[in-house]
C-alpha cells in the first residue's frame, strides 16, 4: 500500500478520534461485530476504529456466516460449520455458550442461513433444510423450524419442531415476542410456540400495479437500529410509458418488526446492484452496499436514491451507528469501512486481523449497556 | 478436487486379462468377452458393501442406469471421495470398463451428449423439452442429463441427491422464482425416463452385435485450430480385447512432422479414449468408430488444456476408392502451390477443374502430392476434384478475393489461470468466404476455410472501455489463441476486481489497400476449481 492511500485514512482516524472528545454527554456504547474465515469473531470500536476482540469460534471448520446478536447485545449467534452449527460466543470473554449442532445421526441437517433470536432473548428459531443419508440413497425431507433454548449450553437439543415451507431465506421474531416471520416464497408469519401459520402475504407474488414478479435474495438479516428490517427486490417496471419488454426497477421491501407492517417502495431505475440495506433511526434514510453505497431518501411514499459513492471494491453487507451519524460496510474481504453518513466520506478503514475474509459474514451493531 | 479422469480410464497399463488372442485378419469381428468376471468381482467386492446384490450380478441402484466411461467415473470419484470407498488405480479401471460394458450407451444414445465427452469448448446448448434447460441446465451442460439412462424411480434418486448435496440449489438465481423441488419431485423423474430411459431397442442391438476390430492401417486427416490441416497414415495394433496401440505418422500442410502415438482402451466396443503425444506434446483422444468399424472420429486434445485440440477423421486405408479431403481447401487465382489430396485407391490421372493444372509429385498411402497451378483469371467456386474415376464436389475452391471473415468461434468463453490453476485459453479462428455469381446472376458465398489474418482485441462496449478489459484481461497471439491473465482480486483495478473482460477478438486481412474485418465476442471470466469429465 503506498503513502496516497494510507494518508487519508490515516487522517481520518485522527479526526473520528477528535470528533468523538469533541461531543461529550453521548457516551456512546455501540460496537461492530463481524466474522470471518476461519474461525475468527471480531468486535471493532467504531470510535477508535479499531478490532478490539478477536475471538475464535470452535469447530467452525472454515466458515462463519450470518450472525445474530442476542438483544442485551453480550452474546452473538454465529452460523458455522458450512450451515450445520449454530455457535454462540460470549462477546465479552469469547467463551463458547452455546452451540447447537444440528446434525442428526442418518440426517444432513443445515441451517438455510435462517435464524433469528426472540426479543427477550430466551429461544433461538432456527430454519433447516434436512436429508436423510441412507446406505445407497440420500432422501430429501421436509423442511423444519427448531427451537432452541439459548441456555441449553453446549449441547443445545430443540424444544419444539414445527413444520416449515421449502426455500425461506429469512427468520425475524416479531417484537412482541409471540410469532415470527419466515421470507420465502411468500412472508409466512407463524405462532412461535404451536408453529401454527398465522397468515401468508405474497412476496413473489406481490401483485403490485405495473410491477413484474420480483426476485429478492436477502441473508443479511439486519433490523437495528429501527426493528425495520429491510432489503432491496428487483422487478420490472411495465405499462404505459416503458419501453417492449419494460425497465429494470429497484424496490425496498420493508417489514416493521413492531406491527408486521410489510412496504415495497421503489426506488429507481436498477443501474447498480445493491446486495443488503440498513435504515437510519430517523427512518428518513436508508443505505445499501455492493460496489457502490447508496443512500436512499425515504421520502413519504416517494422513495429515492439520493447519493451514491463508489467502494473500493465488493462489500456485501452494511450497517448504521445508533445515531444515524456513521455508515459501516462490511463483508466479502478483510476491511470494514466507515462512512459519514451525512457527506458519504469515509471516516475511516479498519483492516482485520491477518486480512481474514468476511464472505457472507453479517456486519451487526451491538449497544452494551 | 482434480479431475484426471481421462488419463485414468485410457491409461495404457490396465491390466484385465485378455479374453481372445489377437484376431489377425482386419475387420474380423470379434466376439463379446467371456463374463467379465474381473469386473464382476470388483463390484462386488467394492460396491456391494452399500449396493445389495439383490440378484446374481444385479446390484441396487448400480444396475439401474447405463452410462459412458466418464459417467461411470465421475460417480465412482464420489463413491471415493464422499463415501470412502477405497479402489486401486486399477480395480477402479477394471469397473469403469466392466460398467461401460454391460451397462453403456449404444452410439445412437451418444449422440446429443457427444460434444461433452469431446470436450468442444464451444458447445451447443441442448434443445431438450420439459423446462429442463432451466430446471437442470445450470450447473453444469445438459450432456450430463442426456449421457444418462435410467428408470424415474433412479431420476427421482438422482434428484434427491442434489439437493441433499447442494442444499443451496433451490435458492440460486434460475431456481428461486420457480417452485424447483415441487417441479423436480414430482413430474420430472417420469419425463426425464421418458426420455432417457433405462431400456431401449438400440442398446439391445447394441449390446449383442459383435465388436468390430480396429486393428490395420488407417488413413487420417483433420485440423487444428490454429495450427491448420492435416494428414496422413496411422497403424493400429490391437493388445487385448479392448485395448489398442497406436502409432501416428501426420504432417501439416506445409509438410512439417506431426507424429505420436497412442494407447486406448475402446469401450462399449465403439468408444476410443486414448492417452498419447501428438506433435510432441501430451494428449487425450475421445474418439468414436463407426458400427462396422470402417471409421473412428472424434477430437484430440491438450492434456490440462481439454480447449486446445483439433479434429480427427480416419478411414481405413483398404477399401472402396474415395477422395477424403483436399488441403488446402481453396487456392487463390494465379498462385502455383503445393496440394495434398487425400484418399484410398487414388489411381490415374488427376484433375481439379476449370483455370488449374495440376501435377502429380507423389503417390502416398495416405494420397497424392500435387503441384497446382491456379490461372490468374480463373473463375472463384467450388471445382470438382477427380482422380481416375472418384470425384467429390465440395472439398476445393478457387477465390480471387477474400470478401468476408467470420471469426470461429462466434462466442467464447476463457477463464483466468491462479494459484494451481490453469487458465482456460480460447483459441480463434478466421473463416474467410468469396462471392460467386452463379448462373442467374444469384451471389453465393463460398466457403475456403481458416485464412491467415492479424488478430487483435478491442472493448466489447463503452464499460469494458472504461475498464480497460484489454489492459488487464489476457493477450491474443498471432495464431488467434487468447492467453487469459491470472485470477484472484488485482489492486490496479476498479473495486479490485478480477482480470475479467469483455472484448471482441477482431480478425483483419489486408490486400493492397482493402482491409476485411471480422469479429468475435469473448467473456474472459473467473476460474474454474473443478474440471470434471462431462462438464
Ligand atoms: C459406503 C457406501 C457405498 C459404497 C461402498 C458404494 N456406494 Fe455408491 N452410493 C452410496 C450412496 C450413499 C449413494 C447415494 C448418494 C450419492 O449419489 O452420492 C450412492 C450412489 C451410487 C450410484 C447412483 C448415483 C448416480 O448418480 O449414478 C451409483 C451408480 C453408485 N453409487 C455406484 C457405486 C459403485 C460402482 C460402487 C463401487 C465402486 C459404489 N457405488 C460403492 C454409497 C456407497
Ligand atoms: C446446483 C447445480 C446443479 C443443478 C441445478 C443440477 N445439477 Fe446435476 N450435478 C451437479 C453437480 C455439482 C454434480 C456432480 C456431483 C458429484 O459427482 O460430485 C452433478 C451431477 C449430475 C449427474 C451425474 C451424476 C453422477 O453420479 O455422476 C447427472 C446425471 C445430473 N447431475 C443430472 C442433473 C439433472 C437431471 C438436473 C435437473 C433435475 C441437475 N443435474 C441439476 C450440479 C447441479
Amino acid at each position: 500500500m503506498n503513502l496516497k492511500f494510507v494518508l487519508p485514512v490515516l487522517l481520518a482516524g485522527l479526526l473520528a478520534g477528535c470528533g468523538s472528545v469533541l461531543s461529550p454527554g453521548h457516551a456512546r456504547r455501540d460496537f461492530l461485530v463481524t466474522g470471518a474465515a476461519p474461525d475468527h469473531l471480531f468486535v471493532i470500536n467504531p470510535r477508535t476504529q479499531k478490532v478490539v476482540s478477536d475471538f475464535t469460534i470452535p469447530g467452525a471448520h472454515d466458515y462463519v456466516s450470518v450472525i445474530v446478536p442476542s438483544p442485551s447485545g453480550k452474546v452473538a449467534y454465529v452460523l458455522v460449520n458450512r450451515t450445520r452449527s449454530i455457535a454462540g460466543i460470549n462477546l465479552r470473554t469469547g467463551k463458547e455458550v452455546f452451540r447447537a449442532n444440528l446434525e442428526q445421526p442418518g440426517e444432513r441437517v443445515t441451517c438455510m442461513y435462517a435464524f433469528d433470536v426472540t426479543p427477550n432473548g430466551k429461544e433461538l428459531i432456527v430454519y433447516v433444510y434436512r436429508t436423510r443419508l441412507e446406505i445407497d440413497q440420500y432422501r430429501v425431507q421436509a423442511p423444519r423450524f427448531l427451537i432452541f433454548s439459548t441456555t441449553a449450553g453446549l449441547h443445545a437439543k430443540p424444544l419444539r419442531e414445527f413444520p416449515a415451507p421449502r426455500r425461506v431465506q429469512m427468520i425475524l421474531a416479531k417484537h412482541d415476542g409471540r410469532s415470527f416471520f419466515a421470507i420465502g416464497f411468500n412472508l409466512y408469519e407463524y405462532d412461535l410456540r404451536t408453529g401454527r401459520l398465522i397468515e401468508r402475504r405474497g412476496i413473489l407474488n406481490w401483485h403490485r400495479p405495473h410491477h413484474l414478479r420480483p426476485d429478492m435474495l436477502a441473508f443479511w438479516p439486519v433490523t437495528e437500529p429501527t426493528g425495520i428490517f429491510s432489503s432491496p427486490i428487483y422487478s420490472t417496471l411495465v405499462g404505459p410509458g416503458t419501453p417492449p419488454g419494460g425497465v429494470p426497477e429497484t424496490s425496498l421491501l420493508t417489514l416493521n418488526l413492531h406491527d408486521g407492517h410489510l412496504a415495497y417502495h421503489d426506488i429507481g431505475r436498477t443501474n447498480a446492484l445493491i446486495f443488503s440495506t440498513v435504515i437510519g433511526p430517523d427512518r428518513r434514510w436508508a443505505y445499501g452496499a455492493y460496489t457502490q453505497l447508496t443512500k436512499i431518501k425515504m421520502d413519504g411514499t416517494h422513495w429515492r436514491v439520493a447519493d451514491r459513492v463508489t467502494l473500493p471494491h465488493t462489500y456485501y453487507s452494511v450497517n448504521i451507528s445508533p445515531n444515524g451519524k456513521e455508515v459501516y460496510v462490511g463483508g466479502t474481504m478483510c476491511d470494514v469501512i466507515i462512512y459519514d453518513a451525512r457527506t458519504m466520506r469515509e471516516k475511516g478503514d479498519v483492516q482485520l486481523p491477518g486480512c481474514a475474509d468476511q464472505a457472507t459474514a453479517t456486519l451487526r451493531v451491538i449497544e452494551r449497556r | 478436487m482434480h479431475w484426471r479422469v481421462s488419463s485414468l480410464i485410457s491409461c495404457g497399463v490396465a491390466a484385465v486379462a485378455a479374453l481372445l488372442g489377437t484376431v489377425d485378419a482386419a475387420h474380423a469381428a470379434m466376439m463379446p468377452p467371456a463374463p467379465a468376471r474381473a469386473g464382476l468381482t470388483a463390484v462386488q467386492a467394492h460396491c456391494s458393501a452399500c449396493h445389495r446384490e439383490t440378484a446374481p450380478g444385479h446390484f441396487d441402484r448400480i444396475s439401474e442406469e447405463r452410462k459412458t466411461p466418464e459417467g461411470w467415473a465421475m460417480t465412482i470419484f464420489r463413491m471415493q471421495n464422499v463415501h470412502g470407498v477405497r479402489l486401486t488405480q486399477k480395480q477402479l479401471r477394471t469397473i469403469i470398463r466392466y460398467l461401460s460394458d454391460v451397462q453403456g450407451l449404444a452410439p445412437s444414445e451418444i449422440r446429443a451428449g457427444r460434444f461433452a465427452l469431446e470436450r468442444r469448448p464451444n458447445h451447443p446448448i441442448l434443445k431438450l423439452p420439459y423446462n429442463l434447460p432451466v430446471m437442470c441446465g445450470r450447473c453444469h451442460s445438459l450432456a450430463r442429463v442426456a449421457l444418462t439412462r435410467q428408470p424415474a424411480s433412479e431420476w427421482r434418486k438422482l434428484i434427491n441427491f442434489h439437493v441433499g448435496q447442494f442444499p443451496f440449489l433451490e435458492y440460486q438465481d434460475g431456481s428461486r422464482d420457480i417452485r424447483w423441488w415441487k417441479i423436480a419431485s414430482t413430474q420430472l423423474p417420469a419425463e426425464l425416463a421418458k426420455l432417457f430411459p433405462l431400456h431401449s431397442a438400440a442398446w439391445r442391438q447394441w449390446r449383442n452385435r459383435p465388436r468390430a476390430d480396429l486393428a490395420g492401417e488407417w488413413i487420417v486427416h483433420g485440423d487444428t485450430p490454429g495450427r491448420g490441416d492435416y494428414y496422413g497414415t496411422a497403424l493400429i495394433k490391437r493388445k487385448s480385447w479392448d485395448r489398442y496401440g497406436a502409432r501416428y505418422v501426420l504432417h501439416y500442410a506445409n509438410g512439417a512432422a506431426f507424429d505420436g502415438s497412442s494407447d486406448a482402451i475402446v469401450y462399449t466396443g465403439f468408444q476410443w479414449r486414448g492417452t498419447g503425444t501428438l506433435g510432441g506434446k501430451s494428449v487425450h483422444e475421445v474418439y468414436f468408430a463407426s458400427a462396422n468399424g470402417a471409421r473412428i472420429g472424434g477430437r484430440w486434445f491438450l492434456d490440462g488444456h481439454a480447449e486446445i485440440g483439433g479434429d480427427w477423421d480416419a478411414a481405413r486405408i483398404a477399401g472402396a476408392a474415395k477422395v477424403m479431403a483436399v488441403i488446402p481447401g481453396a487456392l487463390k487465382a494465379g498462385t502455383r502451390q503445393r496440394v495434398i489430396v487425400v484418399g484410398r485407391g487414388l489411381r490415374g490421372g488427376v484433375d481439379l477443374g476449370p483455370g488449374t493444372t495440376a501435377r502429380i509429385v507423389a503417390r502416398r498411402p495416405y494420397g497424392l502430392i500435387l503441384s497446382v497451378r491456379v490461372n490468374a483469371h480463373a473463375a472463384p467456386g467450388y471445382r470438382t476434384v477427380r482422380v481416375g474415376g472418384v470425384w467429390k464436389s465440395d472439398l476445393l475452391a478457387v477465390y480471387r478475393r477474400v470478401e468476408r471473415l467470420e471469426v470461429q468461434p462466434a462466442f467464447a468463453i476463457a477463464r483466468l489461470g491462479g494459484g494451481t490453476l490453469a487458465p482456460v485459453d480460447a483459441q480463434f479462428q478466421a473463416i474467410g468466404y468469396t462471392n460467386v455469381v452463379g448462373a442467374h446472376g444469384k451471389v453465393s458465398a463460398v466457403r475456403l476455410g481458416a485464412m491467415p489474418v492479424t488478430w487483435s482485441v478491442e472493448p466489447f462496449n463503452a464499460e469494458a472501455a472504461k475498464r480497460e478489459d484489454v489492459r488487464f484481461a489476457g493477450t491474443l497471439n498471432q495464431d488467434g489463441l487468447f492467453l487469459p491473465a491470472e485470477g484472484g482480486p488485482d489492486p490496479k483495478r476498479r473495486f479490485s476486481a478480477d482480470n475479467t473482460g469483455d472484448l471482441y477478438v477482431v480478425a483483419t486481412r489486408k490486400t493492397g489497400k482493402t482491409a476485411v474485418v471480422g469479429k468475435a465476442h469473448l467473456i474472459v471470466t473467473v476460474q474454474r476449481w473443478i474440471h470434471p469429465p462431462i462438464y
